[in-house]
């Protein structure tokens, strides 16, 4: 069954065309990645998919799972099963981690119509699943990334994650500022979340993640479009030729120059 | 002008029909006195005036005050304690309510009584704190002061529970003004923790006026927490003084949610060597109120130390005013003062003038001070709304965030968790 397809999407980011024409579909269970180098527009696609403020949709449509998601606000498509690993994750002072946490998976469970936990259930659910990232209970109590290393900011997105059982899991540059024992707990982190319900598309510039978390298909983005896919075995011919090759390949069919 | 020339309510009038309270007491009446003859001759401050620069009492005095109770006020003060355990005065519309009082059990070397029952002993420390010709409201205060709390402790006492004082404006009285005086000795080597809550109907719209005047003997420690959650359509002028010996510590938090006009003047003079002021701050403004801090704190001996955070969040149309002095005197070396002013601007209507002043005539001192002004952290909102919070929720727990840290130095727990919920119950747009 169908979990996301992008059909034709086309984004602006301050009058400038970003994403010129994206087709991809995602089915339940599957893992792509979508690679390409710097500028190519995968950010955008995250934010876009996501809903953060700033772009402007000119053509096309995006539906996950039957509805319209670009017409979703950010927190319903939470809700309904879209998570976001950040790239980037953001510090919060003030704000503990447990709360974040708490009051995230409450307002998934509330949409699901299910109550919100009392606070032993939530606290069992939270240390399970603090264990599949390998992070100590300390981090709770702590303000939300506060002075956590690159490493810590991306295990406690994982954290968030396996928490909140996303549909469809949207991951940015996940790799990025990860030393190789950090990569590995990440990755087995998300390994333990594959399932044939659960989709991800994860978003890097390097193929060195795809070795822990092996996607079943691969897509090269360049100049706001997808130029190539193909399986694993793509990846690892980017790794050899770099991406230099891919501003040379045809426009894809179909699509307007 | 100088001076605020159009005041409807005649508060002289009103201070010599209260002349009869005073007439035993000698201290008192001359201070009294004192103060008509100063209020007569300056009034009100202007605009003109550099404390008031920013925030006009021009409504103030186009308002028609009342003195008189037009029916007995009541308070339900279950909502109002901020503890439970707690030697409690409670004043309503001026008067103190002793049903919803509780001084009983008092232990040795602590005195606590209203300051109508205890004017001899307090009249020995009025008006050693502030200062009549000062522009503002210490002459109209002390010529019209009738209530207020008095708290002694004797030297060596550490006073096992909070003191906590409950003043209401109960809005049976429209217009109703209230001018008050508390009065707070410690003695040597002793501590002790005092709340006070200003609250009101939120019909009330008059008038609190109230001067607490602290004194600090060597070593004496207290811990002092002032919440004003007044109707927004009420007055509230306070100053707060101190006088600081010898390692003593003086502990201020000051929360300000309520209140048309709020104005608050908060004063440390760190006389003795080894005394500290922590000055921490709150103010929660929306609508159309106004806000204004003004404190000072006056290193006046080598080694001392000052930690000021006064931190703020407007909404709508909201104007916040302030302006921390720090003085350093001559002498005054091996100073270690601190100081912040931060400010949160939730929309495009509110106003904050904040002025951050730093007098040094040392030379050996280690002083520093900064103010902010920000808006709500677009990152931040979108990371909680990706995580499935709603707008409103968001920007609400990323306001609280903001403030938190004023919170999270309140040192009772129980205060804590209770001052907790009485902000969260004010955040913009409802709680988080």
């Amino acid at each position: 069954m169908k979990m996301l397809e992008i059909k034709n999407l086309h984004a602006k980011i301050e009058g400038k065309e970003i994403l010129r024409g994206i087709n991809l579909t995602v089915n339940e269970g599957e893992v792509h990645a979508i690679m390409g180098p710097n500028g190519a527009g995968k950010s955008t696609l995250s934010n876009v998919l996501t809903g953060r403020e700033g772009y402007e949709i000119t053509q096309g449509e995006v539906i996950y799972k039957g509805e319209n998601l670009l017409e979703l606000e950010p927190e319903e498509r939470a809700r309904r099963g879209v998570f976001l690993a950040f790239q980037y994750p953001v510090e919060i002072p003030g704000v503990s981690n447990i709360y974040l946490l708490k009051a995230a998976l409450n307002a998934v469970r509330k949409h699901q119509g299910l109550d919100e936990l009392d606070a032993i259930d939530f606290l069992t659910l939270v240390r399970s699943k603090m264990q599949l990232v390998k992070m100590d209970e300390q981090f709770l109590h702590r303000s939300v990334n506060e002075g956590f290393s690159g490493g810590e900011k991306k295990r406690n997105e994982i954290l968030q994650m396996a928490l909140l059982e996303p549909q469809l899991a949207i991951m940015d540059e996940t790799d990025s500022g990860l030393d190789i024992d950090a990569l590995k707990t990440v990755s087995e982190g998300v390994n333990a979340l594959r399932s044939p319900e659960r989709s991800f598309v994860m978003i890097t510039h390097y193929q060195r993640l795809l070795d822990y978390i092996v996607p079943d298909f691969v897509h090269v983005l360049s100049e706001g479009r997808i130029v190539k896919s193909g399986d694993k075995e793509l990846a690892k011919e980017l790794e050899k030729s770099g991406y230099s090759w891919v501003h040379d390949a045809p426009e894809p069919e179909g699509q307007p120059a | 002008m100088k001076v605020l020339t159009d005041i409807h309510t005649d508060f002289a009038a009103v201070a010599n029909s209260r002349d009869v309270m005073v007439a035993d007491n000698a201290h008192w009446k001359t201070l009294r006195q004192q103060a008509k003859e100063q209020f007569e001759r300056n009034g009100l401050p202007g605009r003109k005036e550099e404390d008031w620069k920013y925030t006009s009492l021009w409504s103030l005095g186009q308002e028609q005050f009342v003195h008189q109770v037009s029916q007995p006020g009541y308070a339900d003060i279950h909502e109002l304690k901020l503890v439970e355990d707690a030697y409690r005065l409670v004043i309503v519309d001026g008067r103190v309510d002793l049903t919803a009082s509780y001084l009983d059990g008092l232990p040795e070397g602590l005195t606590v009584t209203p300051f109508s029952q205890s004017i001899d002993r307090a009249s020995e420390f009025l008006n050693q704190q502030v200062n009549l010709e000062k522009p503002g409201f210490n002459a109209m205060n002390t010529m019209l002061m009738n209530e207020g709390i008095f708290i002694e402790v004797a030297a060596n006492t550490k006073v096992d529970k909070p003191i906590e004082l409950i003043v209401v404006n109960s809005g049976h009285t429209a217009h109703y003004a209230m001018h008050l005086r508390n009065v707070i000795v410690l003695g040597k080597d002793s501590q002790a923790t005092f709340i006070e809550t200003y609250a009101g109907n939120n019909q009330a719209n008059g008038l609190t006026d109230v001067i607490t005047e602290i004194s600090l003997a060597d070593k004496a420690e207290l811990f002092h927490y002032k919440l004003q959650r007044e109707s927004l359509d009420h007055y509230h002028v306070a100053t707060m003084a101190a006088s600081q010996a010898a390692d003593s510590q003086w502990h201020n938090t000051n929360i300000s949610l309520g209140g048309k006009l709020a104005r608050n003047d908060v004063h440390s003079q760190l006389l003795g060597e080894q005394s500290h002021v922590t000055m921490n701050g709150l103010y929660l403004v929306t609508g159309e109120q106004h806000i204004d801090n003004h404190t000072r704190i006056d290193h006046a001996v080598p080694n001392t130390t000052s930690e000021e955070v006064y931190k703020g969040v407007l909404d709508e149309q909201s104007h916040a005013v302030f302006n921390g002095k720090v003085i350093v005197h001559k002498d005054a070396q091996k100073t270690d003062a601190n100081q912040s002013n931060r400010n949160l601007l939730l929309s495009r209507g509110c106003e904050i003038d904040t002025k951050p002043e730093m007098e040094i005539y040392a030379d050996d001192v280690k002083c520093g001070h900064g103010s902010a002004v920000g808006q709500i952290n677009e990152d931040q909102l979108f990371f909680l709304r990706a995580r499935g919070l709603d707008e409103v929720s968001a920007r609400s727990l990323l306001t609280f965030a903001f403030a938190v840290d004023v919170i999270e130095r309140i040192s009772n727990e129980e205060l804590k968790q209770s001052i907790t919920g009485v902000i969260e119950k004010r955040l913009p747009r409802g709680g988080a």
